[in-house]
């Protein structure tokens, strides 16, 4: 917005001036006030008119999301239909008709169709319509409190009269119904909470604020805001739809002016929370909202199949013109020879001569577009989207698609894209929050140079794995575990009684309830027990109560923290950094977004010395109201001046805010001294005494997952207000830190910032957070000539390896710095801050300059290790999704190291594979090394070729070898940026289609979608784009299917994409089965459209050899024009929705199949002329035979042309037999009413009148042909001839050459129960997670004792305990004793035994003969035991428990591997997912055995 | 809170049949082994109907029972587009004689009167004679007793074609032309029997069910069975009187007259049953090809499951 910097600041400018800006700018101003004129001084009437003009064209807040309205509707629809080139070609035959010389039907009826088609289209859009009417007239209904001016009060209203101008009254928990600006607010800090849940899907809180210096001149003495008093002018930018941004102004009366930004704007959707009562002033109203203005409705893509499918429509247009062509020359040649004839039959014209061959050719040519114009299938389009509907529909009803934890299914938000899906090449995939769970854990962390490795933290992780997260509260907590419940192992009497409270809550809840609450707690924070709960190093641990001791004793003295040692010091300051640098809002989950205001001053355990603290260091924050005004304020609110005055002698802070003049905005803004008291007292009387579990809602997961970690070394955040945190530390209580300055995140800087003041040491300090790339380079340049700063040096490079360690380990590092203001330092970088923050223009940019200058000069504290959690099934979906022959590019922001690591870790890399890694400063280098990496490639590229040939045809084997033998590629963001300029991205692509991975690192979102547009249009394939984040929006757009995780970042990604998942894993099933069954299914709809009307239009094309190719036709016109439509329709659908070539557990066992759809071979240039060729055939076929069988009778045209008909339809529906490959009771139906449907209709037809229907003139004629037994020999014999070969090559190729669907349909068929066994285990997912809840040490007892039951002669107690042992005790050690193999050797064994693992097999059987009785102890994936039966090696153990006999076995085993480390178990286990195609290879052996 | 409790509804799919595309199938497999058997089925079962049709077509005797003359034209097409529309059903139904609207270029004559019957159909209507002149010996010569009604539907006799309701035939067609090829008007079509005269003159009627292809045969006269004639035509020599009208080498056609029979299964055609013939006889060879390769590939199909 270019506006005069200078106006914030002038008296209200000229009225010529003002007019210019009116075109960019709206005024609001109070409709309360009275008309203008009246009582108001002259200098004011002015501006007031030109608003009130202005105001009157502004929206109100009625929604209407309707297209229509009666009157319009039919216009306005048929204009909109009219955008289909389809429905105009439809049209423009269908007035040929009108064309007397060239008519082929009745006019009428020729119209029928279209108009159908037509009317069933606007009737699904009236019904859309009326819906959308439906829920709008609801929500304009909704009532809310508007303030009226006769009344003097707020009365209740509609949504929908709700003006702008005027005052609304919100309270708790109300939905906001416009965009409101807010004036009021009951917190006494001017605040108030919203929940943006229904525009971004974000369920953190997000602050407001009431506007800045409106509120002190308003009310300032009044304790609600009067908005009769409200004489100020908004001036504000015109609606647009950028959520993120609100610029303009109030100007009050005295011509002051405030800038208004987006903090003091509430949005229509959002929900209040978290405070009483807000007021506020409407700006923007209905459809001018900035909701609504975001509000776009589905998108609409064109798939592959479907451009394919009208390059078709286009060959059949060809198609149609060569057969009328033919037809014409045909006639012309045909009149040319009985021209001079005079036959009988010659129709002259009504002059009585007869039409010369030319015309007659033209008019014949025309006529015979009217006829075969069903070639181009009219119902192809409609029945298409129907379909593609149904296919939305059932993908959404899908059970296994539905999301518990999060109570969401998948979500299809393009409806036509639905068989783009099963013809995916390539994925691109973000990492965080999409293969990640971003679910930030704690795991460990480094303080001035000193790691803490948290090993007991990453036992407990370990366990989480396990046990579901849910299932936690139920379980009274064992002794014996390390104690995660916070500070609770501590001597701390609150801590004590947290724990206790919160015990007490967990177990009054039932199942359900607790379920429930953590659903909540899910929903609300990200803070499940899982990240809640850290367990503390205890060196650590240790060092930081020793730290608490050392300032308890040393808070009296003149500066306390130079007690400390400097690591304690840095320990110290750590963990303030964690606790207070972030944005975390506390809440109390008892009163739910009900934020906790704990005035320290009333209930402080420590108020002695907080008292002692105040007169130490005169803070105004201590005083509690946090009340600070200016001099000028000061000098208006006269019961304050007192209060003031001695305020105004309080620091240097205040006199600088001072100094800074009258009309800036203040440092700590707040008029409401007398109004928090109330409050305060208020919330003290509801808020629950005894201290209550505290919830942290944070913006980002990152900032939850650091202040519970700081909780868990007793360095709590428990309140955080406006302008203060208070900190509940060990030996120390409660310290209140005075919050200067919070500078916010950005991805730009990648850090944040927060100036405090120290309540101990009274010094400004600035804790920053951020990315170490970034602060790595921003801290203080330390000498290397004295000891401390080789010290300092000492400890950043050990730092930076830690760093680099975790990386490797996969972690997200943060480095936690500080720095150390003076008071004229900050003094002098404040006055720049407080101007960018009042400037108007760029603020944004001025803002981040400052936030620059202020980050500089840092003293490094240490770092953190937070892990992104691999979400649950990842690395099976990405093993699954490869074997589907889909290439995977990981393309993330994150840095290689980690990127690289969650790469190895989801087996997108392998540890023994060839990775080449791209890192290239140059343009130049960059070349040199992809020429290096393409000479490598290629040079091993033969055997490669060689070795995919092999694979050729062994679609039921486990996976080939040669798609694992390519390299990976790994390049960083740099590199890319090279490799994606134009003269290297041909080689760049070559080399990555060679690799079998490629993963991007540091890429940013514009390179992503760069990558993506560029695989997508050099290699011509299919891509899709999974991302859950703002940041993958962009490469969502540009791929042809972009996927949204509906997860934690927001919902843009959502609001992006065409389908959203609840999480990765969903995406294997929506590829591999419902992509496939939407491609197959749709593809051979089409197929057989184009067959169906191809052989129709064949039997019209026939006759005309017989007719003189005078366009006449046999089958009566009803039946041409309805056939498609009515007669052959239902069938056809019916398949199109619910046919499944492959049942779902084939395709999921064999990802192979899906190959056949990005082959496209069901579909593909061949198949269709084939399919058209065999349409030929078979209209041949059905011509001839009645032709024949009638040749030389008395038949007439039309009554030979009615068995054609009913041939023609069972013959259609013959086919569409052959062609489906499951028959439902739906499918019998839809053909039984299919050939019911055609029978009743001409019976009818052909009874209901006798002169009727020319030139036909049907009369009885289907009466006749059921007496005759001709008509039914034809009617067997011709579909029988017809499609015998169809069926005989099909068969054929079904034995001899069968497609590896087929293959995949045979086996389906021969073993069915044996693919639905371990679908009902995972469609029972949960039961044997309910198992776990079990206390793992009670559990391990009772299978214990049921082992040594069933087989106690083999497996004696002793042998078992080794195993169980490491459950009950929690140690290390003994789980290594139990596992033979350790980290390294393991993946080896694995790759190298599953070939030649059955030996071992029957011995373990035989070890164990009461195996098969174990069996009743259902529970969840079999998995291996090594110490219980000494079979050497895992995977003949894998091989074992795939056979049936030994699943009970299994549930026994799955035990032992839950005492494996926890970070061992993504990459040990994996092998077990090439388990079902193992599986597979056995059964299907058998099954061929049995045969 | 409570409140919000019950509020929450699972959005969990319904887990029926339908919704989750469990429903039970059946399952076609297009392989040799599976359609096998229904092969075998449909040869034998085109083989059976083909015997049936080939028996029954092969126990017409000819000239016996119930005899048909039918006049059968080559070349002419009654099927062209243009000449299937000139007709006025309303006319023919006997509703409005001076209804048209849809016979042109035939709809009124040269003095502007409106041609009944209208069109083109009506106007090359056939219109030999043809007497069958049974040869009893050298002198005698009987004229084959004929029947010329019920040659036509029963339904187009009684229900698509009526006269206009008049006492008078001629009177109910004043104002009328006759169309231009007619040698007389259409009340002077049968005027020995007023049931057959007019639009319902079987001749006529016949004549107006446009045949389906150029060559073609309709029906002319029934034998009347009585006398000599009772068990139809007996064996001897014949002779066809024909009064020769209706030109057909202007266009290259040609003229036949034929005499048949019919049975339960149409005509004397013996295609369908040929046809159902070759059908049985090829679905019987492609199923003994496909058991041979079944056979064969028996021992195979462990090798490419594995």
């Amino acid at each position: 917005m270019e506006r005069e910097p200078a106006a914030a600041a002038e008296e209200p400018g000229p009225p010529g001036r003002r007019r210019r800006r009116e075109g960019r700018m709206r005024t609001v101003c109070s409709n309360l006030q009275p008309p203008p004129g009246a009582e108001e001084p002259a200098g004011k009437g002015a501006p007031r008119r030109r608003l009130r003009g202005g105001a009157q064209h502004l929206a109100d807040n009625r929604l209407k999301t309707t297209k229509y309205t009666l009157l319009s509707f039919l216009p306005k629809n048929l204009f909109e239909q009219f955008h289909r080139l389809a429905n105009v070609y439809f049209v423009f035959i269908a007035l040929l008709n009108f064309v007397p010389a060239v008519n082929a039907f009745q006019p009428g009826l020729a119209l029928a169709p279209v108009l159908f088609i037509l009317a069933v289209t606007a009737f699904k859009d009236l019904w859309e319509d009326y819906s959308r009417h439906r829920s709008d007239h609801e929500i304009n209904h909704l009532g809310c409190l508007v303030f009226s001016r006769e009344e003097e009060q707020y009365v209740n209203r509609f949504w929908k009269e709700i003006r702008v101008g005027d005052f609304v009254r919100l309270r708790c928990n109300e939905t906001i119904p416009a965009d409101i600006l807010l004036l009021s607010s009951s917190d006494p800090d001017g605040l108030c909470h919203i929940e943006t849940a229904n525009l971004d899907g974000e369920t953190n809180l997000k602050r407001r604020q009431v506007v800045r210096g409106f509120s002190e001149l308003v009310s300032d003495l009044v304790s609600e805001f009067n908005p009769l008093t409200f004489t100020s002018i908004i001036e504000c930018e015109k609606p647009n739809n950028d959520l993120t941004r609100f610029r303009g102004c109030i100007i009050h009366d005295n011509g002051k002016k405030a800038g208004l930004y987006k903090e003091n704007l509430l949005l229509r959707g959002c929900t209040l929370r978290n405070t009483e009562a807000v007021v506020g002033i409407v700006i923007y109203a209905g459809h001018e909202t900035k909701a609504l203005l975001n509000n776009s409705g589905p998108r609409y893509k064109r798939s592959r199949l479907e451009k394919q499918m009208n390059c078709d429509v286009l060959w059949c247009v060809l198609l149609l013109i060569c057969m009328s062509l033919f037809s014409a020359i045909g006639h012309g040649l045909w009149v040319q020879r009985y021209q001079e004839k005079k036959s009988l039959f010659d129709v002259p014209e009504s002059d009585g001569t007869s039409l010369s061959p030319v015309p007659a050719a033209v008019y014949s040519f025309l006529t015979m577009i009217i006829v075969l114009q069903v070639l181009i299938p009219i119902s192809l389009y409609v029945s298409i989207e129907i379909v593609k509907v149904c296919q939305v529909y059932f993908i959404n009803q899908d059970i296994e698609l539905y999301d518990e934890e999060t109570d969401s299914q998948l979500q299809c938000r393009a409806l036509n894209i639905t068989e783009d899906l099963g013809q995916i090449q390539y994925i691109f995939s973000d990492k965080t929050g999409t293969l990640t769970e971003n679910k930030m854990v704690f795991r460990r962390c480094t303080v001035s140079g000193i790691e803490y490795s948290h090993d007991a933290n990453a036992q407990r992780l370990a366990r989480y794995q396990e046990a579901d997260s849910e299932e936690e509260e139920v379980v009274p907590r064992g002794g014996s575990l390390p104690l995660r419940g916070g500070t609770g192992g501590h001597p701390s009497a609150r801590a004590a009684h947290q724990s206790q409270s919160s015990r007490a809550h967990r177990r009054t809840g039932s199942r359900a309830e607790a379920r429930r609450v953590s659903m909540l707690t899910e929903l609300t924070a990200f803070s499940s027990p899982m990240e809640k709960d850290v367990t503390p190093d205890p060196k650590l641990l240790e060092k930081v109560h020793e730290c608490g001791r050392c300032l308890a004793s040393a808070r009296h003295q003149e500066h306390p923290l130079d007690h400390l040692s400097p690591e304690l010091s840095d320990i110290f300051d750590f963990f303030i950094a964690l606790t207070i640098c972030n944005t975390v809002v506390v809440t109390s989950p008892d009163q739910p977004r009900q934020k906790v205001r704990v005035r320290f001053e009333l209930k402080s355990p420590v108020k002695t010395i907080e008292d002692f603290l105040r007169r130490f260091t005169p803070s105004r924050l201590t005083l509690g109201g946090s009340s600070v005004g200016s001099a000028s304020m000061a000098a208006k609110s006269a019961p304050k001046a007192s209060l003031l005055s001695t305020l105004a002698n309080d620091g240097a802070l205040l006199r600088l805010e001072e100094r800074l003049g009258p009309g800036a905005p203040r440092l700590a803004s707040n008029g409401y001294s007398s109004a928090a008291d109330n409050w305060a007292a208020e919330q003290s009387a509801m808020g629950p005494e005894p201290g209550p579990e505290l919830r942290y809602e944070a913006e980002s997961p990152d900032e939850a997952a650091l202040v519970h970690a700081a909780r868990a070394y007793s360095c709590a955040l428990v309140g955080r207000l406006h302008d203060q945190v208070s900190v509940e530390l060990p030996h120390l209580g409660r310290l209140t830190f005075e919050l200067l300055h919070t500078l916010g995140f950005d991805s730009i800087r990648k850090r944040m910032s927060v100036v405090i003041r120290h309540p101990l040491t009274d010094e400004i300090n600035v804790y920053t957070k951020g990315a170490d790339s970034v602060v790595m380079d921003l801290l203080l340049p330390c000498s290397t000539d004295d000891a401390r700063g080789r010290h300092q040096m000492k400890i950043r490079s050990k730092t930076q390896n830690y760093l680099n360690l975790y990386a490797v380990e996969g972690l997200r590092t943060l480095c936690i710095a500080k720095r150390v203001l003076s008071k004229e330092e900050y003094a002098c970088w404040l006055q720049s801050h407080l101007e960018a923050e009042s400037a108007v223009d760029n603020r944004e940019e001025l803002l981040f300059q400052s936030a620059i200058r202020l980050e500089t000069n840092l003293h490094l504290l240490g770092a953190t290790g937070i892990e992104d959690r691999l979400q649950d099934g990842v690395p099976e979906t990405i093993a699954k999704l490869r074997q589907a022959g889909l290439q995977i590019w990981v393309l993330t922001g994150d840095k290689q190291e980690t990127a690289v690591n969650i790469a190895h870790a989801c087996k997108l890399l392998d540890h023994d594979e060839e990775v080449i890694t791209l890192n290239a400063e140059s343009q130049e280098a960059c070349e040199a090394l992809l020429d290096q990496c393409l000479r490598y490639v290629q040079s091993r590229s033969p055997q490669r070729t060689a070795g995919s040939l092999s694979v050729g045809f062994a679609p039921l084997c486990p996976p080939s070898e040669a798609t694992a033998s390519g390299p990976s590629l790994v390049i960083d963001g740099r590199s890319l940026a090279y490799a994606l300029q134009k003269n290297l991205e041909d080689k760049f692509l070559f080399l990555a289609k060679q690799c079998r991975s490629v993963l991007c690192c540091r890429s940013t979102p514009l390179q992503k979608s760069m990558v993506v547009k560029l695989v997508r249009s050099k290699l011509k394939a299919m891509t899709l784009a999974i991302g859950d984040g703002a940041n993958d929006v962009s490469m969502i757009q540009v791929a042809d299917v972009g996927v949204g995780i509906s997860g934690q970042e927001g919902m843009q990604a959502v609001m992006a994409s065409d389908f959203a998942v609840p999480k990765f894993r969903y995406l294997e099933r929506l590829l591999i089965v419902h992509g496939h069954w939407c491609y197959s299914r749709l593809a051979n709809m089409v197929l057989y459209f184009f067959y169906k009307n191809t052989m129709f239009v064949g039997l019209l094309f026939w006759f005309q050899f017989y007719c003189g190719f005078s366009a006449s036709a046999m089958i009566d016109q009803w039946y041409l024009i309805f056939f498609n439509l009515l007669f052959s329709s239902l069938p056809q659908l019916v398949t199109g929705v619910l046919d499944k070539d492959v049942p779902a557990d084939v395709l999921l066992a064999e990802p192979q199949l899906y190959r056949s759809g990005q082959n496209m071979e069901e579909y593909r240039p061949r198949t269709f002329w084939l399919n058209m060729a065999d349409a030929a055939f078979q209209s041949l076929v059905c011509f001839f035979i009645p032709y024949l069988a009638y040749y030389d009778s008395d038949t007439d045209i039309f009554t030979w042309g009615t068995p054609i008909t009913a041939v023609a339809l069972f013959t259609f529906l013959l086919h569409l037999g052959i062609e489906t490959k499951t028959w439902t009771w739906l499918n019998w139906t839809a053909c039984g009413f299919s050939v019911v449907l055609f029978f009743t209709v001409a019976l009818i037809y052909n009874a209901s009148c006798a002169t009727c229907y020319p030139p036909s003139n049907p009369y009885w004629t289907m009466q006749t042909l059921m007496g005759d037994p001709v008509f039914y020999s034809i009617c067997l014999l011709a579909p029988v001839a017809a499609l015998l070969p169809r069926l005989f090559f099909k068969a054929l190729q079904g034995t001899l050459f069968p497609t590896p669907l087929q293959l995949g349909r045979q086996l389906a068929k021969r073993s069915p129960g044996k693919f639905r066994a371990p679908r009902e285990t995972s469609a029972q997912g949960h039961i044997p997670e309910e198992a776990r809840t079990k206390l793992p040490g009670q559990r391990s007892v009772s299978v214990a004792r049921s082992v040594s039951r069933d087989c106690s002669s083999q497996v004696s107690q002793g042998t078992w305990q080794p195993a169980c042992s490491p459950e009950a005790g929690g140690e290390p050690s003994a789980v290594d004793m139990g596992m033979p193999w350790r980290e390294g050797t393991l993946p080896d064994r694995l790759d190298s035994q599953p070939s030649r693992s059955s030996s071992p097999g029957p011995v373990a059987v035989e070890g164990c003969p009461g195996g098969s009785r174990m069996k009743p102890m259902s529970a969840s994936r079999p998995a291996p035991l090594p110490s219980v039966f000494s079979v050497p090696g895992l995977s003949s153990l894998n091989w074992m428990s795939s056979l049936s006999l030994v699943s009970g076995l299994g549930s026994v085993l799955q035990f032992s591997r839950s005492s494996l480390p926890m970070d061992k178990r993504d990459s040990d286990f994996l092998p077990g997912s090439a388990q079902p195609d193992q599986d597979l290879c056995d059964l299907s052996g058998q099954t061929t055995d049995c045969f | 809170m409570k409140r919000k409790c019950q509020d929450y509804e699972s959005r969990l799919p319904d887990n029926t049949a339908v919704k989750q595309q469990q429903l039970p199938a059946f399952r076609l497999q297009l392989t040799a082994s599976e359609i096998l058997s229904g092969f075998f089925a449909i040869g034998l079962f085109c083989l059976g109907m083909g015997i049936i049709l080939l028996l029954s077509a092969k126990s017409i005797k000819e000239v016996e029972g119930n005899v048909y003359l039918y006049y059968k034209l080559y070349g002419f097409y009654q099927n062209l587009y243009r000449y299937i529309l000139s007709r006025s059903n309303i006319q023919l139904v006997g509703a409005d004689v001076k209804d048209v609207r849809n016979c042109a270029p035939f709809r009124t004559s040269d003095n502007g009167l409106p041609i009944a019957p209208c069109g083109a159909i009506a106007n090359s209507m056939f219109n030999d004679t043809i007497v069958l002149w049974y040869n009893f010996n050298s002198s005698t010569h009987i004229r084959v007793p004929m029947v010329r009604t019920e040659t036509a539907w029963w339904t187009d006799k009684y229900v698509k074609f009526q006269n206009p309701a008049f006492q008078n035939l001629s009177s109910a067609f004043a104002g009328t032309a006759k169309p231009p090829n007619w040698p007389k008007p259409v009340y002077e079509l049968d005027e020995k029997d007023p049931g057959n005269n007019g639009f319902i003159n079987d001749d006529f009627i016949v004549w107006m069910r446009t045949a389906a292809f150029p060559n073609f045969k309709k029906l002319y006269r029934r034998l009347h069975r009585i006398g000599n004639f009772t068990e139809g035509l007996p064996a001897g020599s014949y002779s066809f009187i024909i009064n020769y009208n209706f030109p057909v080498s202007r266009f290259q056609g040609q003229k036949a007259v034929v005499l048949s029979t019919l049975t339960w299964s149409g005509g004397s055609s013996l295609f369908l049953a040929l046809a159902y013939l070759v059908t049985g006889a090829v679905t019987l060879l492609a199923s003994f090809s496909m058991m041979a390769l079944h056979l064969k590939l028996k021992e195979r199909k462990t090798f490419f499951l594995q």
